[in-house]
């Protein structure tokens, strides 16, 4: 049963990799300077690494806004925004897990009569105006550095091509690794409180309850990508602006630095060290970001350019998601309370936020058949990559040997 | 990433040699059509075989460079541009050949006081080809330079439309003792020798649009 709790978070997770991942890959893939499959199993690989390793941070600050204490409340919310996400995404529209999530939570703080941190979430929302700003800010200078070394230089544009193909791919696994580290929040922060497991040695290392549980969503996050992202990454390469193969490189790297920063513990605390006031962790909208980041080249470049239509209809988006999500979970906590006789939650006596949580002792059982699955699904997805890249390779080889026989018959 | 750094490479030595082709090409055909005027039939021969094999090379190189672009995703965003100013280029090598081909077929009857005209207006039409090359290798380099270098494309087209009506008028108005249909085959070859400055400039048109693009 606790499993099938799971399914939703899970479910979750496969909408923000079929959505979100388009903000990473989106400018490269819709640029046509990596093919989406390449890109695809990159990000997926990178996605989960950031998950497992970095994906701490920004979890606890999404505990803060509403310590979710019934795994059936979980389910229900990582569902609400779920179908948020998914029908957002069928209209192929950029929108963010993060603001789904955070209305989700929001409604079930209502639900349950607890009271929203406002600190909390003004600390969210503040991000979610600063994001993009900083990405702009970000990738606006490095756009013209970019182009000052390639005037300068005077490089083939070919060979220039080249270098930032490669560049992309760098780039793209690390906004892909940011991702994982700062999104895992909205698709399994909510679980955490609620799902406690025994830690996982895999020889090598031991994850954590938590970690086991991201490495779960990490891979939802992949089979999204893998599966659904393609037409929200052409929406977002070819639509908003034309991007230029920097520019697109630019993008990526501005907006991977601005989603790295709000989920890195290290960077925070030598922040600290230094006098200085500490980052805070929040799993910050991907999808703003990017706008941002393209938003801050157009404008430099003059903004003619720019899809001001699609734009207006991301804005729109990013109202409705967390009133539709929170509206959703409402309704949903409503039903699966009162018709199934699910606990969804219950008031968290004041001041004790984050601290009243339901931790119950590890089961022995689950613990062993999250074990199983984990190695189970890590192994499926070595094979599974190792079937594209032998696919991949024999799809060379095919084009080669054509090529050798056109100019053959040329002869 | 070894793959990308060697098909980069064998793509920009080819872009290059096929420059270099249409270079030499242009260079040929001057020297084709100065040996025709002075009679020396066996030189216009070999120069005649020579351009048919820079023509043959260049086909080949064009398909390579177009082939490689597409199959490593090269340039995915200029590729189609790349290659229609490629196909542009590769119009006036054919030109050439077709050109030196068709003098030797129909072996026109150039009388001896226009020979200093036609040497001008081959000189002048194939310079506009000729300039237009450093603004193609320059698209590819330094994008910033492309317009400056056009000009003298632009600049030698006018002046080979001037020297064709010159010589048109001069084998029409002032050469009596020839007949209408002499007239009409001179017409015919200063006209194909025009062709190669005005296929210069419909590439340099494309090229100049090209440039602002990239730099924008």
């Amino acid at each position: 049963m606790i499993l099938f709790f799971l399914t939703s978070g899970l479910f979750l997770g496969w909408s923000l990799g079929a959505n979100d991942a388009s903000n990473v890959f989106g400018s490269a893939v819709g640029s046509r300077m990596i093919s989406f499959r390449k890109a695809a199993i990159i990000a997926s690989v990178a996605v989960i690494l950031g998950a497992v390793i970095q994906g701490a941070g920004a979890a606890q600050t999404l505990g803060k806004l509403g310590a979710v204490n019934a795994i059936g409340g979980s389910f229900t919310l990582a569902l609400a925004a779920a179908v948020t996400i998914y029908v957002m995404t069928k209209f192929s529209l950029p929108v963010s897990t993060t603001q789904a999530i955070v209305g989700a939570i929001i409604g079930w703080n209502l639900f349950t009569g607890n009271k929203t941190d406002a600190g909390t979430l003004s600390k969210i929302v503040t991000t979610w105006i600063s994001g993009p700003i900083l990405g702009a800010a970000i990738a606006v200078p490095l756009y013209i550095l970019i182009n000052r070394i390639k005037k300068v230089s005077k490089i083939h544009l070919i060979s220039f091509e080249s270098y930032i193909r490669t560049g992309l791919i760098i780039v793209g696994a690390f906004g892909a690794y940011s991702l994982g580290a700062n999104n895992i929040a909205n698709v399994m922060g909510v679980f955490v409180p609620a799902f406690q497991l025994q830690p996982l040695n895999l020889g090598l290392f031991t994850l954590s309850s938590s970690q086991q549980l991201f490495l779960l969503g990490g891979m939802a996050i992949a089979v999204g990508i893998l599966t659904y992202s393609k037409k929200v990454m052409e929406t977002v390469g070819a639509n908003i602006v034309e991007l230029s193969s920097e520019a697109a490189m630019v993008v990526v790297l501005a907006q991977s630095i601005v989603l790295f920063i709000f989920s890195s513990s290290a960077l925070s605390n030598l922040l600290i060290k230094i006098g200085l006031p500490p980052i805070p962790m929040v799993p910050v909208s991907s999808s703003q970001v990017i706008v941002g980041c393209i938003m801050g080249i157009g404008l430099y470049k003059g903004a003619n350019n720019i899809n001001f239509k699609l734009l207006g209809e991301i804005t729109l988006g990013w109202i409705t998601t967390p009133v539709m999500s929170g509206l959703l979970a409402f309704f949903s906590l409503f039903f699966i309370k009162n018709i199934f006789g699910i606990d969804v939650g219950h008031k968290v006596a004041e001041g004790s936020i984050g601290n009243d949580l339901v931790i119950s002792a590890p089961d022995a059982s689950m613990s062993g058949i999250m074990k199983y699955l984990l190695i189970g699904i890590i192994i499926s997805g070595i094979l599974v990559i190792i079937y594209f890249l032998l696919l991949e390779r024999k799809k060379t080889r095919e084009l080669k040997l054509s090529e050798e026989k056109f100019w053959k018959n040329i002869k | 990433m070894a793959v990308f750094t060697r098909a980069t490479k064998n793509l920009i030595l080819k872009i290059d040699e096929f420059f270099d082709n249409i270079e030499l090409g242009l260079l040929v055909f001057r020297e084709g059509i100065k040996s025709y005027l002075e009679k020396d039939i066996e030189a216009f021969q070999r120069h005649i075989q020579k351009i048919e094999g820079l023509e043959s090379n260049a086909d080949k190189l064009q398909r390579a460079i177009e082939n490689e672009m597409i199959t490593h995703s090269i340039l995915p965003q200029h590729r189609e541009e790349v290659s229609k100013l490629l196909d542009q280029l590769d119009e006036i090598i054919d030109s050439l050949k077709s050109s030196l081909n068709e003098i030797n077929t129909e072996l026109p009857d150039i009388p001896s006081e226009l020979n200093k005209d036609f040497i001008s207006l081959t000189e002048v039409s194939a310079n506009a080809a000729e300039e237009l090359i450093p603004a193609a290798r320059a698209y590819f380099k330094a994008p910033y330079t492309v317009r400056e270098k056009l000009l003298k494309v632009f600049y030698f087209e006018s002046e080979t439309d001037k020297i064709s009506l010159y010589i048109k008028r001069r084998i029409f108005q002032e050469m009596k003792d020839i007949d209408l249909a002499h007239k009409a085959h001179l017409r015919y070859i200063v006209h194909h020798i025009e062709t190669i400055s005005d296929l210069a400039q419909k590439a340099a048109d494309l090229l100049a649009g090209m440039a602002i693009k990239i730099v924008m």
